[in-house]
């Protein structure tokens, strides 16, 4: 599974450009530490990255640059808003996505993912964001707001975050080291059943921890999240298993055309 | 404002009273420290919903002490499941003790 660098000098830059092959998709994330919905992103694309296994030659790198300590490498992707994601082939940019809608971003990834490089090069470099003003760099500013208004802010975040795979699983911990008797049983029912699945460590993260018990409004963790939605904890799981044993089927990895023809 | 410790009796006085449960059963699965709780609830109030929103209803009817308890397992039935379910196993099977050591769960931390 594929990791995310984070890159911090201008050499460091220009020398992973150029160890890379012309078939790997390069995923940039533009990101300012210091904003909450960044954060969220980062979580979003460590999520995707792990579903990318690490190739030889790579066709997936994924790297994560402070886009306020290297404003240079920002200024020549035109980016004026964070987060911001680049995608590039070959030293082309493929596509860019302004703002946090993790479904948009996974989206473009997975869509350069499958094409491998074209030889004639005929990819047009699309924005998916109309305009790219200064207007969203006030979703990161400092500025005060209201209670209200970083709420509403929090939610449309968390709205983005349950959406970052189609299974979500938020525990305590991490699959291989789950912090909770209950997280631990839910990814092993997960992991029985060979699902896809994307995690979020709630214990890393205290605004997703208390802001998701009130968007999901449901007290406890583990939760888990299909489709945008919630299924429920530990319990609710076991018993939708217990009634339906293929539950989890169109999630698994098992699933879509693993299986061999057996035609008559 | 003194604060009630939480006791398996105090949780299956709040369910019986709140959900007008039939049968509970509450176990502590912390050792005695009122911590973690697995219980067994029986109401008719369960009938015609799906097992999202019987666990919502038992957490609204305990939406204060599962703010109060780390950990917190049900199993909702209504009165008919759970008398099939008896006649099956020959004895209710009880709250879900699953993944727990003697009843008492492992990995639970600070």
């Amino acid at each position: 599974m594929s990791t995310i660098k984070d890159i911090t000098t201008l050499d460091g830059w220009a020398q992973h450009l150029s160890s890379l092959p012309p078939s790997t998709l390069l995923i940039v994330s533009f990101n300012a530490p210091w904003a909450a919905p960044c954060a969220q992103m980062a979580t979003v694309l460590s999520t995707l990255a792990s579903e990318y296994p690490v190739t030889e030659p790579p066709s997936t790198s994924w790297v994560s640059i402070d886009a306020e300590e290297l404003s240079d490498i920002s200024e020549s992707y035109n980016v004026t808003a964070v987060p911001f994601l680049v995608l590039i082939r070959n030293s082309q940019v493929l596509e860019t996505v302004s703002g946090s809608s993790a479904v948009k971003v996974r989206s473009a990834i997975e869509t350069h993912a499958k094409q491998s490089a074209k030889p004639d090069g005929e990819q047009p470099a699309t924005s998916t964001n109309g305009s790219t003003a200064t207007v969203d760099m006030a979703d990161a500013s400092l500025a005060p707001k209201d209670a209200e208004k970083q709420k509403e802010e929090l939610f449309k975040r968390l709205s983005d975050l349950v959406k970052a795979a189609p299974v979500m699983l938020f525990m305590k911990g991490t699959p291989s080291e789950p912090k909770c008797g209950f997280s631990r049983q839910i990814v092993a029912i997960l992991r029985e059943n060979a699902v896809k699945y994307g995690f979020f460590n709630i214990l890393a993260d205290d605004e997703v921890r208390q802001g998701l018990k009130e968007y999901a409004d449901w007290p406890t963790f583990p939760q888990l999240w299909i489709d945008g939605e919630l299924v429920g904890g530990l319990d609710i799981v076991k018993e939708e298993m217990a009634g339906d044993a293929d539950f989890f089927k169109p999630y698994s990895a098992k699933a879509n055309g693993d299986v061999p023809a057996t035609s008559s | 404002m003194a604060e009630t410790s939480i006791t398996e009796s105090s949780l299956t006085a709040a369910l019986t009273d709140r959900l007008k449960a039939t049968h509970v059963e509450v176990t502590d699965m912390s050792g005695g420290c009122g911590q973690s709780f697995t219980s067994l609830i029986v109401s008719p109030e369960f009938v015609g919903k799906n097992s999202l929103k019987r666990h919502r209803l038992v957490n609204a009817a305990l939406k204060q002490e599962i703010a109060q308890i780390h950990a917190w397992s049900a199993k909702c039935q209504t009165p008919e499941e759970w008398d099939k379910e008896r006649a099956a196993t020959g004895g209710s099977d009880g709250p879900p003790l699953d993944g727990t050591t003697g009843g008492k769960v492992d990995g639970v931390s600070q």
